[in-house]
């Protein structure tokens, strides 16, 4: 009997077992700390800026190998960094290796930008559907769109065909097929039609809400640009007109401080990277990696100020161009000297002025490095501007990406290469750049007088010089320091070797 | 939570009885060759949980009823089974075995005997653990259990690397599940070694089946030391002191090799840092062409440290309550100099069973661990090898440097400051840890000893509290701000088993049947913030001040609760849920039958439920009648096939998120949001399903014997990254296949010669081969770095370095002219003393096209081979271990692409190639060195790693309670021991043990000479 009862027992430990089962709603707990997008209520109408101050965040957050990708090739600036990533100096003689890194994240850090701004647009227009202000909601997405356009034609430049992604799903990008590079010019002037009539008409620095936005004239600016890749110099003169005959733009007086802290925000900017230390001493900075531009070996004004990795080299050619031209200020501005760069200057050109000196300035020396033996200046912050207590090299810098300065250059060379335009000549436009400086105005500008007036006003910024002399021809001077241009080969890079594994239609673009 | 209590608390509320006349038995039992009294032979009732040990006599008194059985065992001894049957003395004779067969072996939630498991699981024991002196037990794993991959960690309380059987998961080191007296732990660093009982080794997926979903990567089980009951109280205390001393130490080049090594480079610019550095520091008197100066880093930042560990415990027990009770000191200091870097733990346990009814047996296990790490900065390792030796330590013309004048290689012209110094006095590291187990336990006797029901509830919480203080200091260049970095970590996790388990004999049929069910929950915080400009400024002597209170600034994008973007943990509310059985039955010890099912549910995955089945066989062989072969005393062959989980991997949302960002917009801090279209999205757990074949083999009169093993492991639904078109983040897919393979034999020779000398020798091989099987479609799967390119590719070993095979160094141009393309090898402006790489599709260029997989960090066999003998008193254990077939790559050879103005190591610096006959054909030119042309991945930097290393010598001597003066003296044990004493291997590195096959900047690991002291009162 007591067995029996003993089993019973026994059975009841089974059922309570059993039991157990129904504790299966314990399961459906959900992950910590996760925003699940599809979960997103859209009727908080006050959080659709987010949206669009996360895609500003997202053109900050610019890595700092994507700007050498674009920007080394021309003659205007070698890569330096001696002895450090040796892959960016084979790229910077044209000979690609497409397994190199940075040429990945490049093409990575740029199409995620556009992917992260097309599920921006997505977003913005869910809240619009759901009650936001569909005026706003329209300004957003057309800021989003010229941010695009802008990173677009840098993919453009570098690779030629790309993939014009219309989803902001990536696997998406399976089915399209390659655009040539005129057809994302034309795509991305476009986009931008579509987009001036909703922005705002002022500075970028007018704006209340996202000071240093993007508004029309960023737009105008973006739409020139692409206009000039397509050598559509009628559409370049329209937009660029626009830009001239808003008349709120002006060059910033002093050069050399467009380049440092004043150049933050200034009147000339159409386009710029913000940055902040947020004037306190430690603590929170958004800065951008200058280091990337710093010296190896400075004696900076401001003790214990950091230095770099000693990259961004300005070319030997470059400096005997600006010493042939008598230019000081645009020289003193571009270039950093150190005392072995100055040894080489002198022994190169004898007749060099006296003024050339590793002191700059604002007072910080240069000392010789193994890496480089020129620095760049634009990318320099002097050690006396820092915020008190910081240290990091360039801390609390704004990048600038498009300026007036070039709104009024590509004006002259449109002009210069058949357009025609009613608001400003291509004498005025350069002469305006050339007064800046202090140099005498010029008439009757030739296309290549523009195009050295570009040279020397833009040397070490975005591969302006490279395309330049890429769109018309005149790839003879990039064949230079040992150096060999094949119009065939150099033009474009491969595409990326990781990216061919995923993309078989860039296997066969190739 | 609720819901679940209130689901299992009708389990609590079940009331049981039990029947049974209890009486008392008692005995002595004895040797049946040295016809004395056995000491320790376990006593038990057949079934029940009742047990005792014998004492120095062999003396034992146990509750029985009449019709139970007594159960004698003891190592060395055949087990006996006795019925009681009426009596109340029980004499007993055990007869020499010399065999473990008849040892119980811990399994999931029970135990089984030796002879009849059907699966792998190797045992290893207190004695053996204790033989190594180490904060971690699994250390002392190392060598003895074919199978088990022990990658030592030289860092004070630092872990080493387990891996069994392989690489089953692309994630979280693949490291097994450690199931502490019923409680799941990632680690057992927190851990007495001296308190674990047994450690079972899981090896195959029939044993560890039954933890499922967890069990994926293999499953160690530990049982912490119990009490015995009716035995007299013993006190025991045990320790050693030793010191660790560095080994193996690499050669850097000193003063005069770098000298030439640079003059070689034909740098104009580095050679003018040699003229500022004799400048600087003055000119050498003996050779006038160096510098003064001739710094042996390694040597300043390192020395010897000591090693210590003591431990005391009581253990015993009375006719219805055993105990254990200890507490353990353990401080280990770290070989840098200057910097605190050590690790002290202190432990305290208590483990109590009793016998409440004779029904009921309630028992608890608490084990507080907490322990103080500093930790030492790697990156001071690093610039040791990196630091010039024409860098003096301090410089007192370095006058801006404060607060210590440490002298700084950017003063005369190098890029860093190179001085190992600064990150030594201006970093603390300090981690606070403490570890807590609880357990308690019912056993309920439901029906005749046949049918008990045992519930377990386990709760583990460990807390970690990290902090960083960086000092403010100039460098004499650079001025460094203060800042202090916490990041404080709980988690508190629970198990609660509840199962059933059935024995019973039907005539020659003996069956065990387990069911049961399990709730599991982990949930973790994290909390962490980062402030700077301390004031007051910290420095070591007001440590009272270190405090984020004291910041001036904080830094925003440091701080959070979330998840931590330095070291990827989220915080985490995970659940789970299961049942599980097991039966086990064999035939008259001939034939066995083994099987284990599991249902797993959880929060983590896409997929829910989950089912994991294994079943085994075996047959003994050498129980048949017909089997009669000289010499083979025991023939087991066995199989078995099992599935596995593994759930300890990331989990994933699953869908797109909105993730917050945040930027300056005119000077003000903005946050906002994106689309992350991308997302993980990991629909399951890892699945494996294992087939083993072994064979359990005693010859000899039991004195040799054999197990053997073979194993093919498959893993499946594997969580890997794939990469999505253009985008720069991966996203992780559960679509990875691998297979791990091998052999494993286990050979043992023991045997006793006489009564006062016995000698044992043995050895374990194992061979391993790790191949990735698929990637969802893709041919391979980036790892490493870019520069240092690891591959993973269907039919190769997981993460294989991959890259160009180096053939020699070019001699001549003639012989460039005749290796490549001439317009190629213009381009590329070769020249003698370059590399030569093979042309692996001969189309005349090197390209992406050449590259091939160069060898896999992962060893192909690891061997361990144990040497000992008795005589009388005196003990003498030498244990031999080895790894071969593996690489390592020397990715301190490999900075160069990265900085060239550093030292090199001595090998390379004396045979770098030079113009003219004799020279290197493995080394570039020292030139070569600063091409990129030889800086990418080839297999010059891939180096062999193979060693083999004199793991563990020990000798003993036991004061068995000897009366001297007529004092009886407590039985006592004094222990040298030498732990790696010598290791033996071709690699440029400091050792040749690198967990991920990456060697930057690894903790050297030191030989260790300890003298140990054990009394027993």
């Amino acid at each position: 009997m007591k067995a029996i009862r003993n089993i019973q027992y026994g059975a009841m430990v089974f059922f309570g077992l059993l039991l157990g089962t129904s504790c299966s709603g314990l399961l459906d707990e959900p992950l910590e700390n996760q925003q699940i997008a599809e979960g997103t209520d859209y009727t908080q109408t006050q959080n659709m800026v987010l949206m669009l101050y996360g895609a500003y965040n997202q053109l900050y957050d610019f890595g700092w190998e994507i700007y050498p990708s674009i920007s080394v090739r021309g003659d205007d600036i070698d890569i330096g960094g001696r002895g450090d990533q040796p892959l960016f100096a084979l790229a910077d003689s044209f000979r690609y290796d497409r397994n190199f890194w940075a040429m990945n994240s490049a093409w990575t850090g740029l199409y995620g930008d556009l992917i992260y701004w097309q599920g921006a647009i997505e977003e913005i227009q869910k809240y619009q559907e759901a009650g936001a202000n569909g005026t706003t909601a329209q300004q957003y997405i057309a800021e989003i769109k010229v941010l695009q356009g802008f990173e677009m034609l840098q993919l453009a430049r570098m690779w030629g065909r790309i993939l014009i992604p219309q989803s902001s799903e990536p696997s998406a990008l399976l089915d399209v097929e390659l655009s040539s590079f005129e057809e994302v010019m034309q795509y991305v002037s476009a986009r931008m039609d579509e987009a001036i009539p909703l922005l705002p008409d002022m500075r970028p620095n007018q704006r209340s809400d996202v000071r240093g936005g993007v508004t029309r004239y960023t737009a105008l600016a973006v739409k020139a640009i692409a206009n000039l890749e397509l050598k559509n110099y009628p559409a370049v003169a329209e937009a660029t007109g626009q830009i001239i005959s808003s008349g709120l733009f002006s060059l910033e007086p002093d050069f050399y401080h467009l380049f440092k802290l004043r150049g933050k925000l200034n009147n000339e900017n159409l386009l710029e990277l913000q940055y902040s230390d947020y004037g306190t001493a430690t603590g929170t900075s958004n800065k951008y990696l200058w280091d990337f531009f710093g010296p190896t070996s400075w004696t900076p004004t401001r003790d214990g100020a950091s230095g770099g990795w000693g990259f961004w080299e300005p070319s030997m050619k470059y400096i005997q161009f600006m010493l042939d031209r008598g230019e000081r200020e645009r020289l003193e501005t571009t270039v950093i000297f150190t005392p072995d760069g100055i040894t080489d200057v002198r022994n190169a050109y004898p007749n060099a002025p006296s003024w050339i000196s590793n002191a700059t300035p604002d007072g910080d020396v240069f000392n010789n490095s193994v890496r480089t033996k020129f620095y760049s200046g634009k990318h320099y912050l002097p050690s006396a501007m820092l915020t008190e207590g910081r240290t990091a090299y360039g801390e609390n810098k704004n990048f600038t990406c498009i300026r007036y300065a070039e709104v009024l250059l590509m004006h002259a060379e449109a002009l210069t290469s058949g357009a025609t335009s009613s608001v400003m000549t291509a004498d005025a436009a350069v002469n305006a750049v050339r007064n800046r400086v202090g140099l005498g105005p010029l008439s009757g500008v030739t296309l290549d007088q523009v195009l050295d007036e570009k040279f020397a006003e833009f040397a070490g910024e975005w591969g302006i010089r490279f395309y330049d002399v890429v769109r018309h021809d005149q790839t003879a001077e990039l064949s230079y320091g040992g150096r060999t241009y094949d119009a065939t080969t150099s033009r474009f890079y491969p595409y990326p070797l990781e990216q061919q594994d995923v993309l078989p239609q860039l296997r066969e673009g190739n | 939570m609720r819901n679940l209590f209130t689901c299992l608390l009708a389990l609590f509320m079940l009331p049981f009885m039990a029947a049974g006349q209890q009486g008392r038995v008692s005995g002595k039992v004895t040797d049946a060759v040295a016809s004395g009294g056995i000491p320790g032979v376990t006593v038990m009732v057949k079934g029940a949980t009742t047990a005792t040990q014998t004492d120095a006599s062999g003396n034992y008194s146990i509750e029985a009823a009449a019709g139970d059985t007594l159960i004698f065992r003891s190592l060395g001894f055949a087990m006996q089974e006795i019925p009681v049957a009426g009596q109340t003395i029980l004499n007993v004779v055990l007869e020499d075995e010399g065999t473990e067969l008849e040892e119980v072996v811990v399994i999931g939630y029970g135990t089984q005997r030796q002879r009849d498991l059907t699966t792998a699981v190797a045992t290893v024991k207190a004695a053996d653990i204790a033989k190594t002196p180490t904060a971690t037990a699994m250390q002392s794993l190392q060598g003895r259990v074919a199978g088990v991959q022990i990658v030592s960690n030289g860092a004070p309380g630092a872990s080493p690397t387990v891996r069994l059987r392989g690489i089953g998961s692309f994630e979280g080191n693949a490291a097994p599940l450690y199931v502490v007296d019923g409680m799941f732990f990632d680690n057992i660093d927190f851990l007495n070694p001296n308190d674990i009982e047994t450690i079972s080794v899981l090896k195959d997926a029939s044993a560890s089946a039954i933890y499922g979903v967890r069990a994926g990567n293999g499953v160690v089980l530990i049982e912490t030391k119990s009490g015995a009951y009716n035995k007299p109280g013993e006190i025991v205390y045990d320790a050693y002191y030793g010191i660790q001393n560095p080994q193996n130490v690499l050669k850097m080049a000193n003063a005069q090799q770098f000298v030439q090594y640079i003059n070689g480079t034909g740098s104009a610019a580095d050679i003018a840092l040699i003229q500022n550095a004799i400048q600087r520091y003055g000119r050498s008197r003996i050779d006038p062409s160096l510098p003064d100066v001739n710094t042996d880093w390694y040597n300043e930042i390192m020395s010897p440290a000591p090693i210590q560990n003591h431990n005391l415990s009581f253990s015993g027990g009375g006719e219805s309550t055993r105990y254990s009770i200890g507490g353990s000191y353990f401080n280990q200091e770290g070989l840098l100099d200057l910097q605190r870097n050590n690790y002290r733990r202190l432990n305290f346990r208590v483990k109590v069973d009793s016998k409440v009814k004779d029904w009921l047996n309630v028992g608890g296990n608490f084990n507080v661990s907490t322990a103080r790490q500093y930790n030492g900065e790697n990156t001071a390792w690093f610039l040791a090898y990196f630091g010039v030796p024409i860098l003096p330590v301090y410089d007192d013309g370095n006058a801006s440097a404060t607060p210590v004048k440490y002298a700084n290689a950017q003063q005369i012209g190098y890029r860093s400051t190179q001085n190992p110094f600064f990150p030594l006095e201006y970093v603390d590291n300090r981690n606070h840890v403490a570890k807590l187990l609880g357990n308690f336990h019912a056993e309920v006797n439901v029906w005749e000893n046949k049918l008990k029901f045992r519930t377990q509830y386990n709760y583990g919480l460990s807390f970690v509290n990290t902090r960083r203080v960086d000092f403010a200091y100039h460098d004499g260049v650079t001025n460094h701000q203060s800042a202090i970095r916490r990041r404080n970590t709980s988690n508190y996790d629970q198990v609660w088993d509840n199962f059933l388990t059935y024995n019973d004999d039907f005539g020659k049929h003996n069956l065990n049947v387990v069911l049961g069910q399990s709730y599991r929950s982990e949930y973790s915080e994290l909390l962490f913030a980062r402030g700077t400009a301390i004031n007051p400024a910290p420095s070591r002597a007001a440590e009272q001040f270190w405090y984020l209170q004291n910041a001036t600034d904080f830094d925003l994008n440091d701080i959070g609760d979330a998840s931590d973007p330095d070291y990827n943990s989220i915080n985490a509310n995970l659940q789970f849920l299961s049942f599980f059985g097991r039966a086990a039955y064999n035939y008259d010890g001939r034939y066995l039958l083994y099987t284990t099912f599991r249902r797993d549910g959880n929060n983590k995955f896409q997929k829910t439920w989950g089912n994991f089945a294994t079943v085994g066989a075996g047959w003994v062989l050498s129980e048949e009648d017909f089997f009669d072969v000289e010499g083979i005393d025991f023939l087991k062959f066995r199989a078995s096939w099992g599935q596995l989980g593994n759930d300890a991997i990331s989990p994933s949302v699953g869908l797109p998120t909105i993730e917050e960002n945040n930027g300056a917009i005119d000077g003000t801090r903005v946050i906002g949001w994106r689309l992350n279209p991308t997302f993980d999205l990991i629909t399951q757990w890892e699945t494996t399903v294992e087939k083993n074949f072994g064979l359990d083999a005693q010859f000899l009169n039991n004195r040799l014997s054999l197990e053997a093993d073979y194993f093919i492991r498959d893993t499946r639904n594997l969580a890997v990254t794939i990469v999505p078109p253009v985008f720069p983040s991966a996203e992780r897919r559960s679509v990875g296949e691998i297979r791990n393979q091998g052999l494993e034999l286990n050979l043992n020779w023991r045997d006793d010669l006489s009564e006062d000398f016995s000698y044992n020798i043995g050895g374990n091989i194992a061979t391993l081969k790790n191949q990735v099987l698929g990637l969802g479609g893709a041919s391979g799967l980036n790892a490493g770095t870019a520069e240092f390119r690891q591959r993973s590719i269907i039919g190769q070993p997981y993460q294989a370095f991959y890259g160009y095979e180096v053939t020699g160094v070019f001699d001549s141009q003639q012989e460039i002219q005749d290796t490549y393309n001439a317009d190629f090898a213009a381009e590329r402006s070769l020249v003698p003393g370059d590399l030569i790489f093979k042309d692996q599709n001969g189309d005349g260029i090197i390209d992406d096209q050449d590259r091939v997989v160069l060898g896999s960090y992962m060893p192909d066999f690891t061997w361990g081979a144990n040497l000992g003998f008795r005589y009388k008193k005196l003990e003498f254990a030498a244990l031999l271990q080895g790894q071969t077939g593996y690489n390592i790559l020397n990715r301190k050879r490999g900075e160069m692409i990265f900085t060239n103005d550093t030292n090199i190591d001595a090998d390379l610096a004396t045979n770098l190639w030079t113009e003219g006959g004799g020279s290197s054909k493995n080394y570039p030119s020292a030139s070569g060195l600063r091409r990129a042309w030889n800086q990418v991945m080839s297999s010059y930097f891939v180096e062999e790693g193979s060693y083999f290393r004199l793991q563990n010598v020990r000798l003993s001597y036991s004061f068995l309670g000897r009366e001297i003066n007529g004092v009886t003296w407590p039985e006592a044990r004094v222990t040298l021991t030498a732990e790696r004493p010598l290791t033996v291997f071709k690699y440029n590195g400091f050792n040749p043990e690198v967990a991920n096959g990456v060697d930057r900047e690894v903790y050297p690991i030191p030989a260790i000479y300890t003298l140990g002291v054990t009394i027993k009162l």
